[in-house]
């Protein structure tokens, strides 16, 4: 159910989803399901956010589409906002977490967390909803902070100039003043979003790449995702050995991070679930024999064998690694006829220390820098 | 069986499949063998049963004989397994592949059957004696016996055809029952064509246009052809026989591969078997085409047929509308088969006198007239080497291409230590041991690829017996010794192994043909015209002088579809994977401990693509890098020439002697270059074959004094600055040492980024030095010869040299490591002009006038002498030249001019340059007339040289000036930035078409470059910077283009030389070839059958056409240079000679400009496109598959004209300077 709101220039439609009244998806052009009765809108009308069109949307209306190439979602609903707040919330902690707010929208769950009594930073990267957060953050000062950025795409690849909304990760901690904490200390803060609808998995791999590396955001810590996805890359993100799901981001993200679902919330009308998912790097990733230095290797390991899933993995260590691979095998208790999708994550990060630290041998990988695949598919 | 008859007549085919006359398929081998043997045996003429005895097993036997031979060194276990084979194999063979009854029970009683069968000859004899009955019991069960046994061994090649039409199969049958072949023949010749007139049309286009043929179908005709290459026509014609069998399989045949088959048989004189071909395609339905006539008639001829087969073929040609006279025109043949053709034509038809060879074509454009005329003042040039020197550099070449290959001895110097000479030691004897293995594999390979061919599937089986085991041993060992240590991606390993197979192939067969002593003979007599001790009776150029001396060269064969040769290449790569193996610790001796694979074939992931790479392993690498082995191969086509190159005579023979060379370069597999070339009347071509033949007729030397002084520095740490990349031990050396345990993650993730940037700067130096190491390597070896560059050209006519390593169009570095073989004396100016080029190179002087370049070089005169004197020492004047390397060899040149004692009479070497200002402009000026243009891009005389990008920036500047007065706030912001420098490349590019968003981009960052420049407004102020085009025809061409574009064909036009010209972009599509070690998929967007690429040939048209003008413009001088006996070779817009004959070459290049222009260029190139879009006729030519649109509306005509006079460049001091 896709209402157009009027008032606004055709080419720039709010619509809300008002049959689950939960999240709202900004869309330029022409709305696709006109079916739908419009009486749904008035009928959840309490989910509906309240605050729009804005003063200014009639006077940059060009503005506000440039940035509107891809459709985004919002929290609208004030019942979810609530169940997500509480949820972050959690135990009382002390001190509380620092929460990172991407694209808060409407800003209906920053109310809530603001609610709780955190302390929240907005990064919004569509200019329209700036003032109306502005005007948020100077009801209750000190708690929230409003900047123009798009989280899912700072730190870009290839450099060049850097303009607003895409930021470097170095120049945002700096000034909102966080600091870079050690791997194996607490957790410095909390980002809280949507995936992006139509580029889940890109970004999925990107902040695998950071993750791994240790770049960009994961520079200061272990940096905690809790996130809404979608159904269908949760089930890839979460598939088990021997499902068809099974592929290298599964394998790379439970070996990083535990994943824990703190909530579903099902799209009525689109029949589809959002799952609000927690993921938090785990203290023990990085070991003596995966670290930032060679973590490519493994992920070229990971995507060999997945390259060819139904392939024993002997077949692939073949062409993996000059080592003995029966040898390699043996130590880590698997037999000889072992297929690429009978392994445990888990057993993938030993099979790779295995190797790593094999004695007798100058070269353990055929991998090599050239070969690496060293931008993220994001490029 | 019935139910399939049945089947057949209710779909309606209205064939009834004859089960007789058939030899049985797999499938139905068990119900029909039975009842068919004796039918058989009666049927088979004693003639065919001689036939077949010859046929079948025995290459295959040969084959598994030699794999036995093998294995018995190895294994036992092996061996007893193969010996069984073996023992039984013979028999087969010696009973010629059939088993019927009779035969059998004769062999028993003979007694002389092998032991296998013993038991039961001799229970046979036994029985025979007792009772008969028993005896024909015992008969059925041999048969029983023998059918079982053919069903595991592989079948006897099938010969005789399973046709489709009952009445022509009612034919052979009753052929094979006693009427002669050549009524069947005859009966086939009349047989009507079923599907005449649909199939016709397809054939056509079949051979038309080659690159509609499926991806199966190249394959199927390319193992056809290649049967033919190397004696397998008896595996070609059952392979042909099996699809021609099954109707699936059937559809994938075409015109070509029967005629390929039968000209086969032609040659064999094997009449028998092609009329069982041309019954097949009688009945697949085909009309035969002047190649079947063809084949008929040579095989008619040599077989020495009576004269009434032979006319009633001539009649049936005649029917269907052939020539006889086209068969000696259009069908390629050597010339024994043009023997044996005329021999059968002329007992038929005796006044039968085929046309004679048209006399050498004149080449009759008006712009080549006086290259080409009789009379008139004619000097060319002569070598200033004796014949028995240049025959001997002949004899140099030739062996040197026979080999393939040249060893280079390298000019880095390894130091020799123990573990050098060990690590050498090691690779020799992993070399032998390699050898042995690629052997065994190779020869299994093909053992198993010719089983395959046996079942009736096309497969590589033939390409592999193209070489010897020997030679593909050879280049496996080459390539494995080539790759680089970070790997090299599958598909082009595989390619150039193919490439490389073909290229072999085609020196092996000249060799073979005796091609080779022909040739020998002929250039010998070729040099008479060039050698300075020999006078010929009247002036010729080189091309002119070659045709006369003996026929044209036949075609040579067509290079092999990509697909094919991926196919080939995929499969020796696989056999490098799989053989080449090595200790798992090089150290250890051979045999003490497990093998492991040297290459590896693994994956390297590109965002979601997956590529295949061959990896060495590293332990092989390091040995490698340890032995440092002294020497460098390379490919023959690689090096620069020996002797001087063979005159280009057809867009199919020149440049190498043997090696066959591209006359038009393109990317591999593009064949619409060459197919229009061919298609063009040969003497339209003279003008570029000529110079190209001129071109490459430059004898060349290597500059000693500077190549000693760039080795000095190469050896040592190199010169980033002077272009001498420095070795590996300079750059970068990552952070080393073990990182204590308690490295924080972060910390470490800096040093990988640390370690990947030296990475990336040490890979960025190795491919340089690299590159450099094969050039100074192999001016080293050329160093006290005398060496030519063989010439081709790109699509637009541009020239280049073929050599890619050494050659003068490189770096400065390179170019300054060439010179002229002959000298001339300086005469009265060439001291000035030495002088002059040498201030050019230093890029001192751009805007003083010739004579004030002069002053300044007698005024520094102290440092080139210094520089010349103690380059390495003294003041280093030269290295702050533009082109340092060639200034120094300039400064040593001018030092010992002046050290004569009289510098006239100074002999010198060195090239002197003349380069276009602004080349691109100079024709758009010209063809526009256009006055203002001209006088900025020095079209006009003027006392100093004009520079069109100051021009327009002081025009800028202008209108910035005015704009800041106006108070707009970007225009203020760029005061003082509009350089000659921000605006250089945009006006360069302007011309070519470039649109406003890519000279926005251009310009931004040339601002972005100047360091003071305000950082923050250059986005906006690059917008507004954009200069107007100077002329109109660069936009007004462009929507041309795009429309021709639009109706489904490439931008094509003729230069003015005539070179027709294609622009290659088209529309991409993937093709994949399946199975072996990887899948590979590659687009082929290079070819006539795709479509065109609007935007690329839209954007391309106005570069490439005004590239076309200003390679003719280059032909024209060095065609009149050539006839006023200068040597001149270009760089494109830059044109070299010695210094004495500046004077001349200035002359005559502003001639032929002004001549050039003086044709009605645009008018000419419009009339050509109405004439070859907008008509019917000419889109029909272009052959059929294509979706040609019609235009909708004429091009438009030729912008209009300005008022300049061409006359005025002649008077133009700065033109070319």
């Amino acid at each position: 159910m896709w209402v157009p709101v009027a008032g606004l220039p055709p080419r720039l439609k709010l619509s809300a989803l008002a049959g689950a009244g939960r999240f709202c998806i900004w869309e330029s052009g022409a709305s696709t399901r006109k079916h739908f009765p419009a009486k749904n809108h008035r009928g959840f009308s309490d989910s509906y956010p309240q605050l729009l069109p804005y003063p200014d949307f009639n006077e940059s209306p060009s503005s506000v589409s440039k940035c509107r190439l891809e459709p985004k979602r919002y929290v609208t609903s004030r019942r979810l906002a609530e169940t997500v707040a509480q949820i972050l919330r959690g135990k009382l902690e002390r001190p509380r977490h620092l929460l990172l707010e991407c694209n808060p929208g409407p800003g209906i769950l920053t109310q809530a967390l603001l609610r709780t009594g955190a302390k929240v930073v907005a990064l919004e990267s569509d200019r329209t909803f700036i003032p109306h957060l502005e005007s948020l953050r100077k009801n209750l000062p000190g708690s929230l902070e409003v900047i123009h950025c798009d989280f899912f795409k700072i730190d870009p690849r290839g450099g060049g100039l850097v303009r607003p909304p895409t930021m470097v990760s170095h120049t945002l901690f700096q000034n909102l003043g966080i600091e870079a904490r050690p791997w194996s200390a607490g957790i410095p803060l909390k980002v809280i979003g949507i995936f992006p609808i139509k580029n889940e998995r890109r970004t999925l791999w990107k902040f695998l790449y950071n993750l791994y590396a240790c770049t960009s955001i994961y520079r200061y810590g272990r940096i905690e995702l809790n996130m809404f996805i979608g159904e269908k890359e949760y089930q890839k993100l979460m598939a088990n050995k021997n499902s068809n799901l099974y592929d290298v981001l599964s394998v790379l993200w439970q070996i990083a991070c535990e994943i824990k679902v703190l909530h579903v919330e099902s799209l009525k009308p689109i029949e589809q679930k959002l799952y609000f998912i927690q993921m938090r790097p785990r203290r023990g990733l990085f070991t003596e024999n995966l670290t930032p230095v060679n973590y490519d290797v493994f992920f070229h390991m990971l995507k060999h064998c997945f390259g060819k899933r139904s392939a024993r993995l002997i077949d692939h260590l073949h062409s993996l690694t000059p080592v003995d691979a029966k040898d390699i095998l043996m130590q880590i208790q698997k037999s000889e006829k072992v297929k690429v999708t009978h392994m445990h994550p888990q057993d993938f990060k030993r099979l790779f220390e295995t190797i790593e630290c094999s004695k007798d041998y100058a070269h353990k990988w055929l991998y090599d820098d050239s070969m690496g695949d060293t931008e993220h598919p994001e490029k | 069986m019935s139910a399939l008859r049945w089947g057949r007549g209710a779909a309606g085919l209205g064939r009834v499949l004859q089960s007789c006359g058939r030899r049985g398929l797999p499938t139905e081998e068990g119900t029909l063998g039975v009842g068919l043997g004796p039918r058989r045996s009666s049927s088979a003429s004693p003639h065919e049963k001689d036939l077949r005895k010859d046929w079948g097993h025995v290459e295959l036997l040969e084959v598994l004989e030699a794999r036995v031979r093998q294995l018995q060194a190895e294994s036992v276990s092996e061996v007893t397994v193969n010996k069984v084979d073996v023992a039984r194999l013979p028999e087969r063979g010696g009973g010629g592949g059939n088993f019927q009854p009779p035969r059998k029970a004769q062999m028993g009683a003979k007694g002389a059957a092998p032991q296998h069968f013993g038991r039961w000859a001799a229970k046979l004899d036994k029985e025979k004696q007792t009772m008969q009955k028993r005896k024909q019991r015992l008969e059925v069960k041999l048969q029983v016996r023998a059918q079982r046994l053919a069903q595991k061994l592989p079948k006897p090649l099938q010969m005789e055809p399973r046709l489709v039409s009952g009445q022509l199969a009612d034919s052979l049958r009753c052929g094979a029952q006693g009427t002669p072949l050549e009524e069947q023949l005859a009966q086939a010749l009349q047989e009507a064509p079923r599907k005449l007139s649909l199939k016709e049309e397809q054939a056509l286009a079949d051979r038309e246009v080659e690159a509609q043929l499926t991806g199966q179908q190249q394959t199927l005709l390319a193992f056809f052809e290649c049967c033919l290459l190397t004696d397998h026509l008896h595996l070609a014609h059952h392979v042909l026989v099996a699809h021609h069998g099954n109707p699936r399989k059937q559809q994938l045949l075409t015109l070509a591969m029967y005629n390929t088959i039968m000209l086969g048989w032609a040659r064999q004189g094997s009449f028998k078997e092609l009329v069982y071909v041309f019954i097949m395609v009688k009945d697949a339905g085909f009309t035969p085409d002047l190649l079947s006539y063809a084949a008929a008639l040579q095989c008619m001829g040599r077989l020495d047929q009576d004269a009434r087969t032979i006319q009633r073929c001539l009649k049936q040609m005649a029917r269907d509308r052939l020539q006889l006279q086209d068969l000696f025109t259009v069908v390629p043949l050597s010339e024994e088969e043009r023997a044996a053709l005329l021999r059968a034509i002329v007992k038929a038809r005796p006044t039968f006198r085929p046309r004679l060879r048209p006399p050498p074509q004149v080449n009759t454009s008006t712009l080549l007239r006086e290259v080409y005329a009789k009379d008139g003042p004619v000097s060319y040039p002569k070598l200033h080497l004796p014949l028995k020197t240049l025959q001997g550099f002949f004899q140099q070449q030739l062996h040197m291409e026979l080999t393939a290959s040249v060893c280079v001895e390298s000019v880095e110097k390894a130091v020799l230590t123990k573990e050098t000479m060990h690590a050498r030691k090691t690779l020799t004897n992993l070399r032998v041991q390699w050898e042995a293995a690629l052997h065994r594999a190779l020869q299994e390979t093909k053992a198993s690829l010719a089983r395959q061919a046996h079942e009736g599937r096309p497969t590589l089986y033939p390409f592999l017996c193209l070489l010897s085991e020997h030679e593909f041993v050879r280049l496996l060992t080459q390539t494995l010794q080539a790759l680089p240590a970070q790997g090299k991606s599958f598909i082009s390993v595989a390619q150039e192994l193919g490439r490389r197979t073909f290229s072999r192939h085609m020196v092996q067969k000249q060799q073979l043909n005796n091609q080779v002593q022909a040739l020998e003979r002929r250039y010998t007599q070729y040099l008479r015209l060039l050698a300075s001790d020999t006078q010929v009776a009247e002036p010729h150029l080189p091309r002119q002088y070659w045709e006369a001396l003996g026929l044209p060269e036949a075609p040579q064969e067509k290079p092999w579809p990509v697909p094919v040769l991926l196919q080939l290449g995929r499969q020796l790569a696989e056999l490098l994977v799989q053989a080449v193996q090595m200790p798992r610790s090089p150290a250890a001796p051979p045999g003490s401990c497990g093998l492991i694979p040297v290459l590896y074939h693994v994956y390297s992931f590109r965002s979601f693509r997956q590529i295949g790479i061959l990896k060495p392993h590293p332990a092989f690498v390091q040995l490698l890098a340890t032995a440092a082995e002294p020497m460098l191969t390379f490919e023959t086509v690689d090096v620069p020439m020996l002797c001087p190159p063979r005159p280009w005579t057809s867009p199919h023979s020149g440049a190498f002697l043997l090696s066959p060379t591209k006359l038009m370069r393109a990317v591999e597999g593009t064949t619409q270059h060459q197919q229009l070339l061919e298609r063009c009347p040969p003497a339209e071509l003279h003008g570029a074959l000529d110079t190209l033949t001129q071109l490459g007729n430059c004898a060349w030397r290597v500059n000693g004094h500077v190549l000693d002084l760039v080795l000095e520095l190469f050896r040592d740490k190199g010169c980033s600055r002077l272009g001498v990349p420095p070795p590996p031990s300079e750059a970068p050396q990552p952070p080393e040492g073990r990182l204590p345990r308690d490295t924080p993650p972060a910390r470490k993730a800096e040093l990988r980024r640390e370690m990947a940037r030296c990475l990336k700067v040490a890979r960025e130096m190795h491919s340089l030095r690299m590159d450099a190491l094969y050039r100074l390597s192999l001016a080293q070896h050329l160093r006290h010869r005398i060496f030519w560059l063989p010439h081709n050209m790109d699509f637009r006519g541009r020239t280049y040299p073929c050599p890619p390593h050494f050659n003068h169009l490189g770096s400065d570095l390179a170019r300054a490591l060439l010179e002229f073989a002959e000298g001339r004396p300086l005469g009265p100016h060439g001291l000035d002009w030495l002088k002059i080029h040498l201030v050019n190179l230093t890029g001192l002087k751009k805007h003083a006038s010739l004579r004030a370049r002069l002053a300044f070089a007698n005024e520094v005169m102290e440092d080139i002498l210094d520089s010349a004197d103690q380059p390495m020492a003294g003041r280093k004047w030269w290295m702050e030249a533009d082109e340092p390397w060639q200034a120094l060899a300039c400064c040593v040149e001018i030092a010992r001019a002046v050290r004569t004692p009289d510098p006239a009479t100074y002999v010198s070497h060195l090239p002197v340059h003349q380069d276009g200002s602004c080349n691109g402009l100079q024709h758009y000026a010209a063809l526009g007339r256009d006055s203002v243009g001209a006088a900025s891009v020095n079209l006009m005389p003027s006392d100093l040289p004009q520079d069109v990008y100051s021009g327009v920036a002081a025009q800028v500047e202008a209108f910035r000036r005015q704009d800041a007065e106006q108070g707009l706030r970007v225009a203020q912001a760029l005061e003082g930035f509009v350089s000659r420098k921000v605006v250089k490349q945009t006006v360069m590019t302007v011309v070519y078409g470039v649109t406003r968003y890519g000279g926005r981009l251009q310009i931004e960052r040339r601002l972005r470059e100047l360091s003071d420049f305000p950082q923050v407004g250059g986005p906006v102020a690059s917008g507004n910077l954009i200069s107007p085009p100077t002329t109109g025809s660069a936009r007004g061409s462009a929507p041309l283009a795009r429309l021709i574009s639009h109706t489904g064909s490439a931008v094509e036009w003729v230069t003015p030389l005539g070179i027709p010209v294609i622009q290659p972009y088209h529309q991409e599509a993937k093709f994949t070839i399946r199975g072996g070690i990887q899948s590979i998929t590659c687009s082929k967007a290079k070819d006539s059958s795709q479509k065109p690429n609007i935007k690329k040939q839209k954007n391309g048209f106005p570069p490439n056409f005004i590239h076309s003008l200003d390679s003719s413009h280059m032909m024209l001088t060095a065609l009149h240079c050539y006839r006023k006996g200068l040597t001149f070779v270009s760089v494109h817009d830059c044109f070299w000679t010695h210094a004495a004959d500046i004077a001349i070459m200035n002359q005559v290049c502003r001639e032929q400009f002004v001549r050039l222009h003086s044709q009605p260029i645009l008018q000419d190139l419009s009339a050509f496109l109405v004439k070859r879009f907008c008509s019917r006729a000419g889109r029909l030519r272009r052959g059929a598959g294509l979706p040609a649109r019609p235009c909708s509306r004429p091009p438009p005509s030729a912008p209009s004209a300005g008022n300049f006079d061409l006359e005025q460049v002649k008077r133009s001091t700065y033109f070319f300077s």
